[in-house]
């Protein structure tokens, strides 16, 4: 019986390619767009992702993001060290600071001053060149994207001299970062070089970066810093979180993204409530003539369930296929780097789908299901 | 459609197939293209508290290591040109021993000039003993006549001027060669003071002259000349936050690390704190440099190692007092 069904459905090819495309094309609109939205905002986050060792950040009570920090007395540090539960803790500068190429251009860029000793701090990966360049005076590491903005592709940048407050800085090595949302070109040093590289200012530490004991929690331990020394601490996916707010609330990302998002889920419902609509319609006769022949209600009900689940399971997968093939075709654009789907955004347009399809059988089945027998000989 | 077998339809059959092989691809992308957000553990060790430390109350500071003695920048009593150093750095060296020597040759010729002039009093000193000899026998020989007759009253008086006049050169060529021996014992001070010995024993630490460098003693600002130091025991001064320095536990050993090698953890042991609470010492090497913060300076005894060098920058932890200061759990 369901079988019928699905004959009856791709028989008429025109309508099937129809529900097939509104399908799809709300699929995609919604994965892909949510996609991008998510990773967008969570380039808010880069900071934080990109220093792995550290599982709480500690900073002035004012401070609100990586990139919106207010800096501390050196001694900080030590407090923060003298907490109980804090294994370890380094310092972490993030300034902004102007650079001078070789051309002479005037650029600003961010500068990340990792700790002298371990270069906690620094992101998990080097694209080129080892972590241990940055023992070398004056060494610089660039983030790829900015490698990339900076210098004409197919030039390397290592060993390229800049100069960043008067005082000359070499580019070294090439680290594997992920973006932030601004995409500013990114200088990874020591505290001590960053110091040197950042204008001076009365104090300069902007971060501590702390590893939590073992048997302790990040929660428990970041609580005990705000207590004990007066600071803000927060964990790790805390305050990757207040990235990501303060993009969510300080740009109309979210609007725009939303917008095309419901925009998706209307063209869904429109173009797939339209199609089936019509096409249970052409259909009414074979329906009449199977309540003929005694098909009881729930059956027809069943038989439509299965004719919108095949176009669903299809039309989704085709969605999802071409939002991946999207992804992979621009994961080599600097824009995109670090891009991902994330395994709840397919979940979320499935959701959609089911619900455009819900809405949409159920407008076109009332017909059906108010059919008599008789309407095979009209 | 000719490539599908006879009774394969496309849309019924082939395309829900491929869909669900594109689910499958798709699922596997996503899974595995999920970035890796996990913590890492760092590469090399941070400066960490370990042992009872590590889950005790716990102060900590950044600290320089120092001699026992504090650096002692050796200065000159005089100004002059350096003629010789006798150190590099390095060298252990003994009290009194000599450092370098400046420009004794003016000293040396007010010397041989004053030696000249002792040689000198000392022959006036001879020539005036023989005059007063003479003197007194002529004297005496003109007393020891009983005929009163046999000399003249004026010869008599000429013999007597004689010796007294002899006598008071004989004085005043005493008085030359005193005047000439304190003159060569300057000579010999000023010969002293234009040769720099070490104080106390120690290490040099620096050697910031060079053979015919000008020596200074007024302007203060130029650099020391030579640096020195007791580095037997080394000692480590530890700043500590203002706000965390009563909780300090005063006269407990503390585990000190230097920076580069935090998995070495010297325990060091306490010799004082220093009475004044002083704003703190950047350690940025900036001259535009400002503080707000002041600390309590610890000094603590590192045991013997090579493993400290003075000037070294260190971390250390501290035990503090049980009840931890400013509330919390």
């Amino acid at each position: 019986m369901l079988w019928i069904a699905i004959r009856m459905l791709t028989g008429d090819a025109q309508k099937f390619y129809g529900l097939l495309f509104g399908i799809a094309f709300s699929t995609l609109l919604i994965t892909q767009q949510m996609t991008i939205f998510v990773n967008l905002v969570q380039r808010g986050a880069s900071g934080v992702f990109n220093a792995p060792e550290a599982e709480v950040w500690v900073m002035d009570p004012v401070s609100r993001t990586t990139d919106v920090s207010y800096a501390m007395p050196a001694t900080a540090l030590d407090k923060v060290r003298s907490v109980p539960g804090v294994e370890w803790a380094v310092p972490h500068l993030r300034a902004v600071a102007n650079v001078r190429t070789a051309e002479g251009d005037l650029e600003g860029v961010a500068v990340i001053g990792v700790d002298d000793a371990t270069l906690i701090g620094l992101p998990r990966r080097m694209a080129q060149g080892d972590k241990s360049v940055l023992f070398a005076p004056d060494a610089v590491a660039i983030d790829d994207t900015g490698a990339q903005r900076f210098f004409p592709a197919g030039a390397s940048p290592i060993g390229a001299r800049l100069e960043l407050n008067d005082q000359r800085a070499v580019i070294r090595g090439i680290a594997d970062a992920i973006p932030s949302f601004t995409s500013t070109v990114v200088l990874y040093t020591r505290y001590s070089n960053a110091l040197n590289f950042v204008p001076g200012t009365r104090n300069r530490l902007s971060f501590v970066l702390v590893g939590v004991s073992e048997g302790q929690t990040p929660e428990q331990v970041a609580d005990r810093i705000e207590a004990e020394t007066g600071l803000k601490a927060k964990t790790r996916d805390e305050f990757a979180q207040a990235g990501i707010d303060f993009i969510i609330e300080n740009t109309g990302i979210p609007t725009n993204f939303g917008i095309t998002v419901f925009l998706g889920f209307v063209v869904g419902v429109a173009i797939v409530g339209l199609t089936f609509s019509l096409f249970i319609r052409d259909n009414i006769k074979q329906f009449g003539a199977l309540k003929a022949i005694g098909v009881t209600n729930g059956k027809i009900v069943r038989m439509v369930a299965a004719q919108a689940g095949l176009v669903g399971m299809i039309g989704y997968a085709l969605g999802v296929v071409g939002t991946v093939l999207f992804i992979y075709g621009f994961s080599a654009n600097p824009f995109f780097k670090g891009f991902y789907i994330p395994w709840q955004v397919p979940l979320i347009s499935l959701v959609a789908v089911v619900i455009i399809l819900a809405i949409t059988g159920l407008i076109a089945i009332r017909s059906v299901l108010r059919t008599e027998p008789a309407a095979v000989f009209r | 459609m000719a490539l599908l077998p006879r009774n394969l339809s496309f849309s019924r059959q082939l395309l829900p197939v491929i869909a669900v092989i594109g689910m499958v691809v798709a699922a596997w992308y996503i899974v595995g293209s999920l970035p890796d957000r996990t913590t890492i553990a760092p590469a090399e060790q941070p400066p960490k508290p370990v042992g009872e430390l590590a889950n005790a109350p716990r102060v900590a500071g950044a600290g320089i290591v120092e001699p026992a003695s504090e650096v002692i920048d050796i200065g000159s009593a005089l100004s002059g040109l350096v003629t010789d150093v006798r150190v590099k750095p390095g060298d252990k060296v003994a009290a009194g021993e000599v450092l370098f020597l400046v420009d004794a040759r003016a000293a040396r010729a007010n010397l041989a000039q004053a030696t000249a002039a002792i040689r000198e009093a000392r022959a006036a000193i001879v020539e005036a003993e023989t005059a007063q000899r003479t003197a007194r026998q002529q004297l005496a020989l003109y007393r020891s006549l009983t005929d009163p007759a046999a000399v003249s009253r004026s010869e008599v008086i000429r013999a007597e001027g004689e010796e007294a006049a002899a006598t008071t050169r004989l004085g005043l060529a005493r008085a030359r060669l005193a005047a000439a021996e304190a003159a060569a014992a300057a000579s010999r001070t000023e010969i002293e003071r234009l040769t720099v010995r070490a104080p106390i024993a120690g290490e040099i630490l620096a050697v910031n002259i060079h053979p015919g460098e000008f020596v200074a003693t007024q302007g203060g600002s130029s650099q020391p000349f030579i640096q020195m130091g007791n580095t037997d025991p080394l000692h480590v001064r530890i700043d500590i936050d203002e706000n965390e320095a009563v909780r300090v536990k005063l006269g407990a050993p503390a585990v000190v690390s230097p920076r580069g090698a935090a998995e070495l953890h010297v325990t060091a042991t306490f010799v004082r704190a220093e009475p004044q609470v002083v704003p703190k010492r950047s350690l940025t090497n900036s001259a535009a440099e400002r503080v707000d913060v002041r600390v309590l300076q610890l000094i603590y005894a590192l045991p013997k190692t090579d493993r400290f060098r003075v000037g070294q920058q260190v971390d250390a932890f501290i035990p503090a007092k049980s009840a931890p200061a400013g509330g919390g759990n």
